[in-house]
């Protein structure tokens, strides 16, 4: 059984588009990364799953239960944090835990406490005296304490500096580990490109891209700087079709590297500046045989994949 | 339940606290102080004869020239800060939930606790009715500390002032429960609020109006909540008004039940 599963999920607000035909899967102790420009449709697909909106059309389920009629028993296994977490200014960790406790029948404490130890917070400082990053925690630890087999996380780490961060990194990996399942949504590629198995990438309210890691990878395209020798000339050069010349010697960009790096000595040198596309092998053997002055091949940046995906939803829009 | 309980508790415990000492202060200032003002209540009907409707807007009888003693007592459970401490408590208490919650951001931290919406509405029910009991009971205190020092003749009966508290509760149930449906329908407290408060303004007015308009008197029954409550006749005749308790306690029913339907089935939005 799936975790979480979503069938052609759709959600307007009105006249105004949210989120069409939604398929997700997400299995047992998988980390999964929801990903998107801002206003995609990542906070709705949460919302809906976690019973706050109603769907329009479609299933949404959690542990095989609807999403909205059954949402109280989901909710008993699910960790949630909102995207923008508001907080009552009363509320303390040490108060929130009780309150929590009685809620879910059991005592919370000990993993509460270990948590807020971890996230270095104040069990008795209240909401209203916290910074940003200190509420973001406190709604962290209320949502690890009980241990929930899923946990849904919509943009977790805004407001936390780098080693919470970490922190909050360690903690999804070790409850991924004990087979726990995380659902982890972001704008920002890198955390997401560590911390996650599978990716999916929501655009204009739908699915463009659902993937694992290591796939995109594989697609995403490489930086390539190839530095030709002194009377190579590159119009001469018929480049493998894997790839897609960004700017050669003389031209503007070329030369605005070329100054830049100056300082390396290299200023002198005619700098051609490739993206590749797929595997390195066919390309490296091609290269091989032009007898270049020197190549640097870059690891596969899912950031320009990504920031393509985001461009043309600029451009949509 | 509990859980849920003690986060109202810890949110509305001052602001309860603090209302049910106005109230108690309140009628205890007005059932020491209105037999001497209302006992010569005829030299203002001389001077100013628009308080004589008002008086008998508030109190659904016409006083006549002289008020009585035990009229003057009815006046006390009318009196216009008296009604508007209760009906402040529970405009502001009955607008919090979902109205407030979504307005202030807490709706996705209070709806993804494992507890379901009816359990938050029932929870937020239970702290509207023991936080209204606890501000009317204080108000009563403070009637019942100040009747020791009004002669005998102008006290109350304990039975009189009772039923006169059932009638005003009933009252209180249909304007919470009215507040609570126009809570659930909103998204934004101020403007749950602002309806509320005018919708209270305008059946009091109704109610003023009725006394000179006939076309007020025939909508009067249909719109004005002080139609069903009239501590003057029951302090009067002695008899417990059933009827309009029964209609008050029907509507608040109906109205309740509605806004439990509609938190339950509404989509929580923020965007």
């Amino acid at each position: 059984m799936q975790v979480v599963e979503t069938r052609q999920l759709c959600r307007s607000y009105g006249s105004r588009r949210g989120i069409t035909d939604i398929n997700l899967t997400i299995s047992p102790g998988e980390i999964f990364g929801f990903l998107g420009p801002n206003g995609a449709g990542k906070s709705t697909t949460i919302r809906v799953l976690m019973g706050l909106l109603r769907a329009g059309s479609g299933v949404a389920q959690i542990f095989g239960r609807d999403c909205w009629s059954e949402g109280t028993e989901i909710r008993r296994e699910v960790g949630y944090v909102a995207g923008d977490v508001r907080l009552y200014p009363w509320l303390t960790t040490r108060r929130a835990l009780a309150m929590l406790s009685r809620i879910h029948g059991r005592s919370l404490n000990q993993k509460g406490f270990e948590l807020a130890e971890r996230f270095r917070l104040e069990p008795e400082l209240p909401v209203r005296k916290m910074s940003r990053g200190n509420r973001q925690k406190v709604a962290l630890v209320l949502a690890l304490a009980h241990e929930p087999k899923l946990v849904i996380l919509d943009e977790p780490t805004s407001g936390l500096d780098p080693l919470m961060q970490d922190t909050l990194m360690s903690c999804l990996r070790e409850m991924a580990v004990s087979g726990r399942t995380v659902m982890f949504s972001s704008h920002t590629l890198s955390e997401v490109e560590s911390l996650c198995d599978r990716i999916a990438i929501v655009r204009n309210g739908r699915i463009v891209e659902d993937s694992t890691v290591s796939r995109l990878k594989a697609q995403a395209p490489r930086q390539i700087v190839v530095t030709l020798h002194d009377g190579q000339d590159h119009r001469n050069l018929k480049w493998p079709e894997s790839v897609v010349v960004k700017s050669v010697p003389n031209s503007s960009s070329q030369q605005i590297i070329a100054e830049s790096t100056s300082g390396l000595g290299v200023n002198r040198e005619q700098i051609c500046m490739l993206e590749l596309v797929g595997s390195s092998v066919s390309f490296m053997s091609w290269a091989a045989a032009q007898g270049f002055a020197d190549i640097m091949i870059g690891p596969p940046s899912l950031d320009v994949l990504f920031r393509k995906y985001y461009e043309t939803s600029t451009e949509a829009a | 339940m509990l859980g849920l309980l003690q986060k109202i508790w810890m949110e509305v415990r001052w602001p309860v606290l603090w209302l049910s000492l106005g109230l108690c202060a309140i009628m205890g200032l007005l059932t020491a102080l209105l037999p001497k003002v209302l006992g010569n209540i005829h030299q203002m009907f001389d001077k100013m004869p628009m308080v004589k409707p008002l008086l008998t807007a508030l109190l659904g009888v016409d006083p006549g020239d002289q008020v009585s003693a035990q009229l003057s007592q009815a006046f006390l459970w009318v009196h216009p800060t008296v009604l508007t401490l209760l009906w402040a408590h529970e405009v502001m208490y009955c607008s919090r939930m979902p109205a407030g919650e979504v307005d202030r951001g807490t709706a996705d931290f209070l709806l993804c606790l494992p507890v379901s919406r009816w359990s938050v509405f029932c929870s937020e029910t239970i702290g509207w009715l023991v936080s209204g009991l606890m501000i009317l009971s204080l108000g009563y205190v403070g009637h019942l500390v100040a009747s020791q020092f009004v002669q005998p003749g102008m006290r109350l009966s304990m039975l009189h002032t009772l039923m006169v508290m059932a009638n005003l509760v009933a009252v209180y149930l249909a304007v919470g429960s009215f507040a609570f449906l126009i809570s659930a329908f909103s998204d934004r407290r101020g403007r749950a609020i602002g309806v509320v408060f005018t919708v209270l303004l305008a059946s009091f007015l109704l109610n003023f109006l009725a006394q000179f308009q006939d076309w007020a008197k025939s909508i009067s029954p249909w719109l004005s909540v002080m139609e069903y409550y009239r501590p003057a006749i029951i302090i009067q005749t002695g008899v417990f008004p059933w009827g309009d308790v029964g209609v008050l306690l029907a509507s608040s029913a109906v109205l309740w039940l509605a806004s439990g339907m509609v938190f339950r089935t509404r989509s929580i939005c923020t965007v």
